[in-house]
C-alpha cells in the first residue's frame, strides 16, 4: 500500500533534481517579472473547473486552480496538492494524503474539509451531472479522517477516479467560494482556487487577466519549475478568427497565440522570431464509427470495404497539406495504451473493398457509378453539427466521400447541419456515420463513453459482452501493464476484428509565441497548450 | 398620441417575443440536447436538467412563465453561460451601442460629404462615385475588415487589433461597418438631391441668383434627406446583422457574438432576449425617424400640430 507513496515521494525528488526547462532560442533562461498577451480562439463557458467542458479552455482553468494529483506522460500520477495517495487493496477505498500550508487565494485553508466541500458541492442536485454521471459515477462517500487525510470510498473498483481527481472537474474551489460566489457555475473574480495565478478581471467577449498568486509554491512535481509563476501578470484576447490570432502575433499585439491552422503555418515558419509548437492530444483519435444496426454497416463486409476504400494518407495530406497525424487506432497515439501494432494492420486496399462489397452483394452500378442492390444504392450518412465542427472536419469529410466513391462507389451523404438537426439525426438512428474524438487524458474514460453497450455516446451501437468485460477490466485494475494490455486487445477488436471504427487523424494543438518568450509548451499527458504558470519574457 | 405610440411598441415587443418563441420551439431538436451538448448523456441527467429549467412543463405554461418574467423585467438565465440574461447582455451591450452609433454617424456622414460633393458633377464623377458605392454595398463585411487589419494594424500598426480599448479599437470596426451603410445612402441622397435640382423651386433659387453650391446645400440637402432618414432608421435597426460578422473579425465583445453563439447553441431566453432588444431599439428609431421628418419638412409640423 504505501509502495505508491514512495513512489511518488521519488517522483518529486527527481523532478525537483531535473535540469531546468530547455529555453526558446532567444529567451535565455527563465526571469521572474514583466507581463504578455495571449490570444486564444476560446472563450470558456464557464470558469468554474468543476463545470469545465471545453478542451480549448484547460488551460485557464490550470492559472487558478489545481487539483489534488497531476498526470505523468506514462499512464500514471505524481503529488499535487495530495503528497501520496494509497489505493486499498479491493480497490473500493483511495486515501488521499493532502499536503500542509496551502491557502486558497482569498485566505482560506486548504484541507481535507475543503475537498470534502468541493465533492460535496459535485452532488449537489444540477449542479453537475455529467461529472456524477461519468467520472464519479462509482463514488460512494468520502470521509474526513483529520485535516491532511481523506478517504474516497467507491461502490465499485474504479482506477479512473485517479483521473478525476487530475482533471479539471477535479479543480479544488475555495469552501467559501463554494458557499458565498454570486454565480458559482459561471465562475469568474469570486470563485477562486489555490493555483500559480488569480483571475482578476473578466471582460466577456474580450479578455480575461490574471495576476500572479506571490504565495503559491505547490507545483506537481511534472512542472518544470517550482514556487511561483515567472510572470507579474498575463492577458488572455479571445480571437476566434484564426487570421487575427497570427496578425495579432505578427504584429507584436499578442506574444503568444494557440489554433494554428495548416494555412497560417507557413506564415509563422517563415518569420525567424517566431517559433511554432505542436503536440498531439490525449484521448481518442478522431474517427468515423459505423453505426452496426441497420444496413448496410450490419454486415461486416461492408464496414470492412469502407475502411479499405479510403487512402488515409492521401486524404488527409490533400486537406492539411501534410501537417495531420495519421490515426491508425481508435486511441490517440500520443496516449500510452496507443497499440502500435495496429499500424499498416489494415486498409487503404480498394481491390479488397471492391472484393468485400461484390461478396455482399452490392454488384450492381447506377448511372451515377454507384454501387447498388436490389436498386437500393450504397448509401451512408454522415451528420455534422456545425458549432462543433473543428480543423476543417467538413472539409476533410468532402475528401473521404470523394475517396470512396472512387474507389468503392459507396455513396457518403455529408451534411452540415444545425446542433438539434444533429441530434435528432442521432435520436431517430438515421445515420450510418458518427464521427468524433474525445479529449481525455485517461484514453479509458473515452472508450467506456464510446464502445461499451451502455456508453453515452456508443453511437456506432456495437454491443458485446466481451468488449464491455474489456472495459470493466481496463477500469478496475491499477496496473498499468495490465490496462495495456487489455486495451490493446479492445482496439484490435473494434478497429481490426470488427471493423466498426474509421480512425483518421490525432487531434493536435499549436503554440506560436515571439522569440522574447520563454517556456511555451503542453500539458503533460492531456497534450493540450499549458497553462502560463512555466512562462517567462526576456528582460 | 403618445399613448398610441406606447400601445404599439408593447404589441410589436410581444408580437417579436411570441414569434420567436414559436420559431424556436418548431425547431428541431430539445432543449435538454442543448444543454447536454457535447457532454455526458443518461436517462437521469436529461430529467435533472429538465427539472432544472422547467422544461419537462408544457410548452404553453412555458410561454405564460416566460411572458409573466418579461412584464417584471426578469430576461431568464442563460442556458449555456449559467448567468442571468440581463448579465450577459448588459455587460456587451455598452460596446455593441458605441459600434452602431460610430458606424451610423460615420456612414451617414461619408454619404452625406460623398453625395454633395458627386452631385452635378457630370457622367464621370458620378460612374466612378457609383462604382465606388456598388463596391461598398456589395464586399462582404469580414473581407472588408480583414483587408483593413492586415493594412492599418498588423503592417503600419496603427490601429490596435481588436478589442474594445477606447477610441483607437473603434475606428476599424466602425468604418467597416459603416462603408456599406455609407455606399447605400449616397445613391439614395445623391438620386434625391439631382432630382429636386430639377424641381420648379431649384429653378426659383437659381433665378434669386443663388449659386449652384447654396442650391444643392441649402434646398435641395432637405428634400433628399426625407428618404435618407426612412432609410438611415432602418439600417441602424439592421446594424445587429452586420455587427456578427466583425464583432467576430475584430474579437470585440458585443451583442452579435452573444445572438450568434445563442441560436447556434438554441439557449433560448438569450434569443429571446436579443429579439426583444432589437424589436426594442427598432421601435426607438422609427419614433426617431418620425420625429425628424418633422424637423426636416415643415409641412409635416404643421399637420402634427393640428
Amino acid at each position: 500500500m504505501s509502495r505508491t507513496r514512495v513512489l511518488l515521494a521519488l517522483a518529486l525528488l527527481v523532478a525537483g533534481c531535473s535540469s531546468p526547462a530547455p529555453a526558446a532560442p532567444g529567451a535565455g533562461t527563465p526571469v521572474s517579472g514583466g507581463s504578455l498577451t495571449f490570444a486564444v480562439e476560446t472563450e470558456p463557458i464557464t470558469f468554474n473547473p468543476h463545470l469545465y467542458a471545453q478542451a480549448k479552455a484547460r488551460l485557464l482553468v490550470w492559472n487558478s486552480f489545481d487539483a489534488l494529483i497531476a498526470h505523468d506522460d506514462k499512464g500514471g500520477y505524481v503529488p499535487w496538492l495530495a503528497t501520496g495517495y494509497d489505493v486499498a487493496a479491493d480497490g473500493l477505498a483511495y486515501t488521499f494524503h493532502l499536503r500542509t500550508g496551502v491557502t486558497f487565494a482569498d485566505g482560506e485553508k486548504f484541507d481535507a474539509n475543503a475537498v470534502k466541500a468541493n465533492l460535496d458541492q459535485l452532488f449537489v442536485t444540477g449542479y453537475a451531472p455529467s461529472v456524477t454521471a461519468v467520472q464519479l459515477r462509482n463514488f460512494k462517500d468520502a470521509q474526513v479522517v483529520d485535516p491532511q487525510t481523506i478517504v474516497v470510498h467507491l461502490k465499485a473498483p474504479d482506477v479512473l477516479v485517479l483521473d478525476f481527481f487530475a482533471s479539471p472537474q477535479g479543480g479544488q474551489i475555495s469552501p467559501k467560494s463554494l458557499r458565498e460566489a454570486k454565480n458559482l457555475k459561471a465562475g469568474g473574480v469570486d470563485v477562486v482556487g489555490t493555483g500559480p495565478f488569480v483571475l482578476d478581471r473578466y471582460q466577456p467577449g474580450q479578455e480575461v487577466h490574471y495576476h500572479r498568486n506571490p504565495a503559491y509554491n505547490w507545483a506537481p512535481a511534472t512542472a518544470k519549475h517550482q514556487g511561483p509563476a515567472y510572470l507579474d501578470e498575463v492577458t488572455y484576447r479571445f480571437l476566434k478568427e484564426s487570421s487575427v490570432r497570427v496578425g495579432a502575433l505578427t504584429s507584436g499585439q499578442a506574444q503568444v497565440v494557440e489554433g494554428v491552422p495548416a494555412t497560417d503555418q507557413d506564415l509563422i515558419s517563415a518569420n525567424s522570431h517566431l517559433a511554432l509548437n505542436r503536440q498531439l492530444n490525449a484521448g481518442t483519435a478522431y474517427s468515423y464509427y459505423l453505426n452496426v444496426t441497420h444496413a448496410p454497416f450490419d454486415d461486416i463486409r461492408v464496414r470492412r470495404a469502407f475502411q479499405d476504400a479510403v487512402d488515409v494518407d492521401t486524404v488527409l495530406k490533400s486537406v492539411y497539406r501534410g501537417t495531420a497525424t495519421r490515426a491508425w487506432s481508435v486511441v490517440g497515439p500520443a496516449s500510452p495504451f496507443y497499440d502500435k501494432s495496429l499500424e499498416k494492420a489494415y486498409g487503404n486496399d480498394a481491390a479488397a473493398a471492391n472484393k468485400l462489397l461484390d461478396e455482399a452483394g452490392w454488384t450492381q452500378r447506377d448511372a451515377d457509378g454507384f454501387r447498388t442492390k436490389n436498386g437500393q444504392r450504397l448509401t451512408v450518412r454522415l451528420v455534422q453539427s456545425a458549432p462543433f465542427v473543428r480543423d476543417r472536419r467538413d472539409i476533410l469529410a468532402q475528401a473521404v466521400q470523394a475517396a470512396v466513391k472512387q474507389s468503392a462507389g459507396i455513396d457518403l451523404k455529408v451534411s452540415l447541419v444545425d446542433q438539434a438537426t444533429a441530434n435528432q439525426a442521432l435520436q431517430t438512428n438515421q445515420y450510418e456515420v458518427f464521427d468524433n474524438s474525445r479529449l481525455d487524458t485517461d484514453a479509458g474514460t473515452a472508450l467506456n463513453l464510446l464502445l461499451a453497450s451502455s456508453g453515452a455516446i456508443n453511437r456506432g451501437q456495437y454491443k458485446d459482452p466481451h468488449l464491455d468485460q474489456l472495459l470493466v477490466d481496463g477500469q478496475s485494475s491499477t496496473d498499468l501493464a495490465k490496462r495495456t494490455a487489455v486495451y490493446a486487445q479492445v482496439q484490435k477488436l473494434t478497429v481490426v476484428d470488427q471493423a466498426v471504427i474509421l480512425p483518421l487523424y490525432a487531434p493536435q494543438d499549436q503554440v506560436a509565441a515571439t522569440d522574447s518568450v520563454g517556456g511555451t509548451g503542453f500539458e503533460v499527458a492531456a497534450g493540450v497548450p499549458a497553462s502560463a504558470y512555466g512562462l517567462w519574457v526576456a528582460k | 398620441m403618445l399613448a398610441r405610440r406606447v400601445g404599439t411598441a408593447v404589441v410589436v415587443l410581444w408580437v417579436a417575443a411570441t414569434a420567436t418563441y414559436l420559431a424556436l420551439l418548431a425547431a428541431p431538436g430539445s432543449t435538454v440536447d442543448t444543454i447536454i451538448g457535447d457532454g455526458a448523456d443518461s436517462p437521469e441527467i436529461r430529467a435533472q436538467i429538465a427539472r432544472e429549467w422547467d422544461l419537462d412543463r408544457s410548452p404553453l405554461v412555458q410561454y405564460a412563465a416566460y411572458l409573466g418574467r418579461l412584464v417584471r423585467g426578469d430576461l431568464g438565465r442563460s442556458y449555456l453561460l449559467q448567468r442571468p440574461v440581463s448579465e450577459v447582455l448588459g455587460a456587451q451591450l455598452g460596446s455593441t451601442v458605441q459600434l452602431a452609433v460610430a458606424a451610423a454617424t460615420l456612414g451617414v456622414l461619408l454619404s452625406v460629404v460623398l453625395a454633395l460633393v458627386t452631385t452635378g458633377r457630370g457622367a464621370w464623377a458620378r460612374r466612378v462615385s457609383g462604382t465606388v458605392e456598388l463596391a461598398f454595398v456589395s464586399t462582404p463585411g469580414f473581407l472588408v475588415g480583414m483587408v483593413l487589419l492586415n493594412v492599418f494594424s498588423f503592417r503600419w500598426g496603427l490601429f490596435p487589433v481588436a478589442g474594445d480599448r477606447g477610441i483607437a479599437a473603434l475606428v476599424l470596426p466602425a468604418v467597416t461597418l459603416a462603408l456599406p451603410i455609407a455606399g447605400l445612402l449616397t445613391q439614395v441622397l445623391r438620386e434625391g438631391l439631382e432630382r429636386a435640382l430639377d424641381e420648379p423651386f431649384a429653378v426659383t433659387a437659381r433665378a434669386r441668383g443663388l449659386r449652384e453650391r447654396a442650391v444643392v446645400a441649402r434646398h435641395a440637402l432637405r428634400h433628399a434627406l426625407l428618404p435618407v432618414v426612412t432609410l438611415a432608421g432602418w439600417v441602424f435597426g439592421g446594424l445587429l446583422g452586420g455587427a456578427v460578422i466583425v464583432e467576430q473579425v475584430f474579437g470585440r465583445p458585443g451583442l452579435g457574438q452573444i445572438a450568434v453563439t445563442a441560436v447556434t447553441s438554441q439557449d433560448l431566453p438569450v434569443v429571446l432576449a436579443v429579439v426583444m432588444l432589437s424589436a426594442a431599439v427598432f421601435v426607438a428609431v422609427s419614433t426617431l425617424a418620425d420625429t425628424l421628418y418633422a424637423v426636416v419638412d415643415p409641412r409635416l409640423r404643421t399637420a402634427v400640430a393640428a
